[in-house]
């Protein structure tokens, strides 16, 4: 799960300034019209830091989440492919094929039959 | 043409070639659909070459030749003509899975969501359904990819390790994750997080501290890793998960202690104990809890407008006019001096003290934050006008006059103007021209009310409020006709106007009955003779009960129809009867209001709940306070008739004697009780007996004479004592016999 920081893409450290200005960009870029779900996630996590107190209050109240499929995430969030080249591709189309593969003629029903 | 049906082995090439070599282009393309998209995948990965030996006139072949100019445009970075060669291969063609396969590859990574909508539409049991789980595969990560792996072969996972150039780590975790399959256990979670925490990074930290709750094992390992842990930290997560397990006691407990450690850390520690004393403070469940760690929180952190806020709240529903209240309200003034709410709290704690001259102030520095505010200016017209009232009482006319004109300059409404208006009236009429004043009060009243009647009130009121004559300002006012009636809309305006004063300290009850002599005919006739609804009439109940009004009451209750049979109208019946005394309601009043008010219960009336629910309160009181009362009498040698005659009994002697009355009650009815009394001590007089009787009192002097003779006791009482004691005020009690038979059969 996402923390709010996450959410609007800010350092832990970022100002009043800093995060309002992040919530405004992540809000044109995400209108309510748009995806509504989306933006209620964005307005939820400028509220619970947009000022010194509430990030305080996040800081002490805030049940840190023990999320192992997050830290999965992390750690293989480097390893994103940027795409698939040809040479892949074939090796996969080829991977796909099990060495058990049988060949089968005949119409399906005359198969079954 | 091929009769029988073959599955064969990719491997068995012998065969494989054999039975290709007798497919016709017709069975290819049109009857083994199924046979042709194996067949064309197996011949576009190499893993068999021999198209040479299909049919060279079929479909198959052709589609094949545009499947393979992609994969050569793919190789050759010809990525434009690709779109051209895959859009030759139509619908059923037998590569038709490979085009779907081919197009989603290239999406990625850009649009990772298109290309998993159009794997998706890949069936279960095409050759490409493999090909498709491994790039949805390629396209998880995190868990989902470690699941994804699961279901594959060493050499898919290893080719899709290669594809998203996994690190070596990488890799090892990865398999150490597919070792353990889908079962990972808290320890097995945290021992991975420890193990591969260079992956993590700083996430592998924050992880081991929240899986601490769930898995505190781990906590010397965590130790060991990443060093001692800080000791409010320890205390926070404690309290943390206590609180997710609904335990607030705990949690509690553990804060507490956190707040410890904070004492030690300066301005920063201070600010966050004020934080986790509001955070205790909204989980406690008495409001006094709640109001004691708010307040303590202060101490720590005193700029906090909202904990203000909420403890003045508290202390208003709990007690508004108390001194405690004043002070957290001055407290927040001096914290917030600009901070409208606060100021308007201030102002209606001036006003409710009556305390006019503050209030204004209040008002003024209300007004210098928010010029246009309403309330502020009405509060200070309201305050000049009481001030100019007093003025013209005491007969400083000058400063009245100012205090008018000060009134004057505020802009609210036509209503402000008419109010300022009505006070200059009354100047003029105390100071200057009785006559002018007069009209001009007149006016003024005329424009603020409608109706004759309410006319008349207004004006008394105000005239009684600044002690005025009334009757040479009623007599400027147009006078009603003697077959004057108020209309519904009258009534409402003249209850809304009782209201009014009624909620104005200044105005006492007896101010508004002497208002209301100078129309009270009027709206007797007029409640008579009108057929005002039910809910009015309520209303105007309601309102006369309020000023306790009963000969105004009775006249509405009168008029009230048998029809309606709402509990509210028994209640004002017994209301009004007992002239606003619970402690003077009979008993069988107080029966028939208990009715009542479950009934009101049952129809969801909760005004009647309400109202019942207090009178009857206030009459349980008014007998508890007789009973105790009674007590007190006894001590003091008072007259109570039963306490006179048997006082001096000891009380387990008395004891002794009620229960042997209530045996004689119990085996005797009620008339053979009373002959038998009259037989014993009144020389076989019944009547006289019946009627001493009508008392309760006295048949139980009797009846506890009976049970001293039978049990032979010498109690020092005799019948003539108990006729002596009784005999006078015989025939002027009501007749309760049945209660007290009742009563005694009822403690049975």
């Amino acid at each position: 799960m996402k923390t709010p920081y996450e959410i609007l893409e800010v350092a832990e450290h970022a100002t009043d300034i800093d995060i309002k200005r992040a919530y405004l960009q992540k809000v044109k870029l995400n209108p309510p019209d748009h995806d509504h779900e989306k933006f209620q996630q964005i307005y939820n996590a400028y509220e619970t830091i947009k000022n010194k107190t509430n990030r305080e209050q996040y800081a002490l109240f805030n049940f840190p989440e023990a999320d192992f499929d997050a830290l999965l995430e992390h750690a293989f969030s480097t390893a994103q492919p940027s795409s698939i080249s040809a040479d892949h591709f074939e090796q996969l189309l080829r991977a796909s094929i099990g060495d058990k593969t049988f060949l089968i003629g005949g119409s399906k029903k005359q198969a079954h039959e | 043409m091929i009769k029988e049906s073959w599955a064969l082995p990719i491997n068995d090439t012998v065969k494989i070639k054999n039975y290709l070599a007798r497919l016709t282009a017709q069975q290819l393309d049109e009857q083994f659909p199924d046979l042709a998209g194996l067949l064309g995948l197996l011949i576009i990965t190499g893993k068999i070459s021999y198209q040479e030996m299909l049919p060279k006139d079929c479909i198959f072949i052709r589609h094949l030749s545009f499947a393979q100019e992609a994969l050569s445009a793919y190789r050759n970075n010809r990525l434009e003509d690709i779109e051209p060669a895959l859009k030759k291969l139509p619908f059923r063609s037998a590569f038709r899975d490979f085009r779907t396969v081919m197009k989603a590859a290239l999406l990625m990574p850009e649009s990772i969501e298109q290309a998993q909508a159009l794997l998706a539409g890949i069936p279960a049991d095409s050759p490409y359904h493999r090909a498709a789980a491994l790039l949805l595969a390629l396209m998880h990560s995190g868990s989902q990819l470690a699941i994804d792996l699961f279901r594959l072969s060493p050499p898919q996972i290893r080719l899709v390790e290669a594809v998203k150039n996994f690190n070596q780590k990488q890799i090892e975790l990865l398999e150490a994750l597919i070792k353990q399959k889908s079962h990972l256990s808290d320890k097995v979670k945290f021992d991975l997080a420890l193990q591969y925490r260079e992956l993590f990074g700083d996430h592998a930290k924050n992880y081991c501290l929240a899986a601490l709750s769930t898995y505190p094992d781990g906590q010397r390992d965590f130790i060991r890793h990443f060093g001692p842990m800080d000791d409010f930290e320890a205390w926070r997560l404690k309290a943390l998960s206590c609180e997710r397990n609904g335990n607030f006691h705990d949690a509690e407990y553990y804060w507490q202690q956190g707040i410890s450690v904070l004492k030690t850390r300066g301005v920063e520690g201070a600010s966050r104990i004020a934080l986790i004393m509001r955070h205790i403070a909204a989980h406690q469940e008495a409001p006094e809890e709640r109001m004691s760690w708010l307040i303590d929180s202060l101490e720590h952190d005193p700029d906090d407008r909202e904990t203000f806020i909420k403890i003045l709240q508290y202390l208003e529903q709990h007690g508004q006019e108390t001194d405690t209240y004043k002070e957290w309200l001055n407290k927040s003034i001096r914290q917030f001096p600009d901070d409208i709410e606060l100021l308007g709290l201030a102002i209606k704690a001036a006003e409710r003290d009556q305390a006019y001259t503050k209030a204004a102030q209040y008002a003024r520095a209300l007004l210098k934050v928010d010029p246009v505010n309403t309330f502020a200016k009405k509060v200070l017209l309201s305050s000049h006008l009481a001030h100019a009232g007093t003025l013209i009482k005491s007969r400083k006319f000058d400063l009245a006059e100012e205090e008018i004109r000060q009134a004057e300059q505020i802009t609210i409404g036509k209503s402000s103007r008419t109010q300022a208006q009505l006070m200059r009236g009354f100047l003029a009429f105390v100071a200057e021209d009785e006559k002018r004043g007069a009209g001009l009060i007149a006016d003024a009243v005329q424009k603020r009310v409608n109706g004759l009647v309410c006319a008349h009130f207004f004006a008394a009121m105000e005239a009684l409020l600044l002690d005025c004559q009334i009757v040479p300002v009623l007599q400027a006012l147009p006078q009603p006709e003697t077959d004057y009636y108020l209309s519904e809309q009258e009534i409402t305006q003249l209850i809304g106007l009782i209201h009014q004063y009624a909620d104005d300290n200044s105005a006492t009850p007896a101010l508004l009955h002497e208002a209301l002599v100078k129309v009270q005919a009027i709206i007797n006739h007029s409640i008579r003779q009108q057929d005002y609804s039910e809910e009015l009439l309520l209303s105007l109940c309601q309102c006369l009960g309020r000023i306790r009004h009963f000969e105004l009451l009775d006249a509405c209750l009168k008029t009230a129809q048998p029809s309606w049979i709402k509990p509210i109208w028994n209640y004002y019946r017994v209301y009004a009867e007992v002239k606003g005394d619970a402690g003077k309601c009979s008993e069988i009043n107080f029966l028939r209001l208990q009715i009542s008010l479950e009934n009101a219960r049952q129809e969801i009336d909760q005004r009647a709940v309400a109202r019942i629910g207090k009178f009857l309160d206030q009459y349980h009181e008014a007998h508890n306070m007789i009973e105790s009362s009674s007590a007190d009498d006894i001590e003091a040698g008072c007259d109570n008739p039963l306490h006179r005659l048997f006082g001096h009994l000891p009380d387990d002697l008395y004891d002794q004697l009620e229960a042997k009355l209530i045996e004689i009650s119990e085996n005797n009815p009620q008339d053979r009780t009373l002959k038998m009394l009259a037989v014993d001590y009144l020389a076989n007089d019944v009547a006289r007996m019946e009627s001493l009787c009508k008392d309760p009192d006295a048949l139980f002097a009797f009846l506890l004479l009976k049970a001293s003779d039978e049990l032979g006791f010498n109690i020092d009482v005799n019948a003539a004592d108990v006729i002596e004691c009784f005999g006078k005020k015989a025939d002027s009690k009501p007749a309760s016999l049945f209660s007290f038979f009742k009563s005694i059969s009822e403690s049975l």
